[in-house]
């Protein structure tokens, strides 16, 4: 089980997600967030990253994850589309496969800032997992 | 909607007393006549309050007419902050760093270039890189990247972005001091080698006007603006840069909130005592990326002057290009104002809001000590533009601040819901301006409607004497991210 919605915010933008597991979270986060910017499906060859956020705070190493992919894509233009997510002792392991941005080609939707502290909320209710993230645009 | 609880002052001020919200150290003043407080919405009231509860804050919690809910700090939002019992909060400049406008005078008159619109927003749409993704034309070395961070507005007239004179009249001549690019993480240099001279996206803009009404002879003249000129309007900030600044220095104030027990109603409103270590280094860090800010809309201008050269045939006496002001409005500073008859060190947050200092200011250039500071205020991008100037009124009232633009009054979503099967920029053409945009739903996002009504947040300030109206600028072509 993996629901993604789009939550309408005056200036910004943010995510509503559930999930059956923390890591199937996390990755509906990379999802969402990624649909935001651009149509991943039609995004060029294949790369792979990996990327590891340490141990803390749920919360906290939601939005770490979140700002360590919009740094991947503004510095880089990389972009994921798949996402596997692992925990280690709290530690986020994560494979990543995308492409790289091209402006010339690919649709150019919103230019996300960062993933905000703001009304952020990270829960389990009885057997699946609920967040809250807005966004910066 | 009526919120319960605000207390109307007088036809431009409402209050958010001290027990709107718990935890409130002192009280809220939102500037909004009877129009805009109808449009106010229960979250924004609720962050003026939050922000009234930090420590150490010095008289009320302000926001301006262009009020709409942030993260953290409202958008439109000012507080002060004593130096030596108060705080800084990042979220109280918000992401971008410096994001501010500049506004450009011309000898042109309208209708000089009345056939020629279309060329000048092509040119200035392939000239000035827009847009998700859009990378500039210079690869920052590492070495160069300091120096911006140390030099601002003024590394770019170093190598041949504009004159000296440009600085003059650019708000702390374009570099503010104390930026320590030694406190840059390697992620913000990534984000930002490859930015410089970019507009970005969202409500950043460049805008070519005229000047369609004067409400202050005198001021216009001493602002070298005359009705029918030809203006250009810049709208960005401190790009990837800026915004990677605030991420890493959001988590520091994370830690900094534990260490120094200070209770938050909102994490966003992460924060330090102003006189701590986490601090000194968020404004050395914030300031490296104001620089960033100027140098990219020292950059950008240069660009619109070679785009207009170009497109017109003509050279730089013939177009009498220069610059009226550059103002920040995300940002804090160090300074001095008078509270309750007594001279105190502030740190003014403006998120959203303005810098209007008064005439006779000694930040002022001397081009601008009789008539105060020039205040640029962008609205949508099919109604108008105004300049204000700053006001003594202002100093008393607002720790010298005023409105930064229109706000917005529809959500993204509800934008593009209203824009469904429109074609804005024929609407836009048919009133007479051109635009161009690289993001798909940009224009639906952007169109007028979206935004409050410029001339109602203006007069508000007017009315309310945070600061005084001086022209209209009316918008003839537009390019957007």
């Amino acid at each position: 089980m993996k629901e993604i919605e789009y939550l309408d915010i005056s200036g910004d933008v943010g995510l509503r997600l559930r999930a059956g597991s923390l890591e199937e979270l996390f990755e509906a986060a990379a999802e969402g967030m990624a649909s935001l910017i651009t149509d991943t499906s039609a995004l060029g060859e294949s790369e792979q990253k990996e990327v590891v956020i340490p141990a803390g705070r749920g919360d906290d190493v939601l939005i770490a994850w979140l700002n360590e992919l919009v740094f991947l894509f503004d510095a880089y233009g990389f972009i994921g589309r798949d996402f596997r997510v692992t925990f280690h002792k709290g530690e986020l392991r994560a494979s990543v496969s995308g492409g790289t941005f091209n402006p010339a080609v690919n649709e150019r939707n919103l230019l996300i800032k960062a993933a905000t502290y703001h009304n952020l909320c990270l829960k389990k209710i009885n057997s699946h997992w609920e967040a809250t993230v807005v966004f910066d645009i | 909607m009526t919120i319960q609880g605000l207390k109307r002052i007088d036809s431009n001020r409402v209050e958010v007393p001290m027990g709107y919200k718990k935890g409130m150290r002192t009280k809220g003043v939102i500037y909004v006549d009877a129009t805009l407080e109808a449009e106010l919405d229960k979250d924004s009231v609720d962050q003026v309050a939050n922000v009234a509860s930090l420590p150490g804050i010095v008289g009320p919690s302000l926001a301006m007419p262009d009020i709409h809910r942030g993260y953290g700090f409202t958008i439109g939002g000012v507080a002060a902050f004593d130096v030596t019992e108060g705080i800084i909060s990042p979220g109280g400049v918000g992401y971008d760093i410096n994001c501010g406008v500049r506004l450009l005078r011309s000898s042109l008159r309208k209708g000089d270039i009345a056939a020629k619109i279309s060329d000048l927003v092509n040119a200035l749409y392939r000239d000035i890189p827009s847009g998700v993704g859009s990378k500039g034309q210079l690869r920052l070395s590492a070495q160069d990247h300091r120096k911006v961070l140390l030099k601002g507005a003024r590394w770019a007239v170093e190598q041949g972005f504009g004159d000296r004179e440009d600085l003059d009249h650019t708000e702390s001549l374009g570099c503010i001091e104390g930026a320590d690019p030694a406190l840059i993480s390697s992620k913000a240099y990534e984000r930002g080698k490859a930015q410089l001279g970019t507009l970005g996206s969202g409500n950043h803009f460049t805008e070519i006007q005229h000047v369609d009404e004067i409400y202050d002879d005198e001021a216009a003249r001493s602002l070298g603006l005359f009705k029918g000129q030809v203006t250009v309007m810049i709208h960005t900030g401190s790009r990837g840069f800026g915004h990677q600044v605030c991420t890493d220095f959001l988590e520091v104030m994370q830690r900094a909130v534990i260490k120094y027990s200070i209770e938050l109603p909102d994490r966003e409103l992460a924060c330090a005592p102003f006189d701590s270590p986490e601090s000194r280094d968020y404004m050395a860090a914030m300031k490296s990326a104001a620089n960033y800010a100027w140098a990219n809309r020292q950059m950008i201008m240069h660009w619109v002057k070679e785009s207009f050269m170009r497109v017109l045939n003509a050279g730089p006496a013939a177009i009498g290009m220069s610059l009226v002001y550059d103002v920040a409005h995300n940002m804090a500073k160090v300074e001095e104002h008078i509270v309750n008859g007594t001279k105190r060190k502030l740190v003014v947050h403006r998120k959203g809001a303005t810098r209007a200092f008064a005439p006779g200011h000694p930040e002022l250039p001397p081009a601008y000590q009789h008539t105060g500071q020039p205040v640029i205020i962008p609205g949508d991008m099919g109604r108008a533009s105004f300049v204000l100037l700053g006001t003594a009124r202002g100093m008393e009232e607002s720790f010298g601040s005023t409105c930064h633009g229109a706000g917005r009054a529809l959500s993204r979503h509800q934008a593009m819901k209203q824009a469904k099967g429109r074609a804005i920029w024929r609407e836009m053409e048919d009133r007479g301006i051109i635009v161009r945009a690289t993001g798909r739903s940009t224009l639906a996002e952007e169109m007028p409607e979206a935004y409050k009504d410029i001339s109602t947040v203006v007069n508000v300030v007017h009315a309310a004497g945070l600061s005084k109206k001086v022209a209209r600028l009316r918008p003839l072509g537009v390019i957007k991210g």
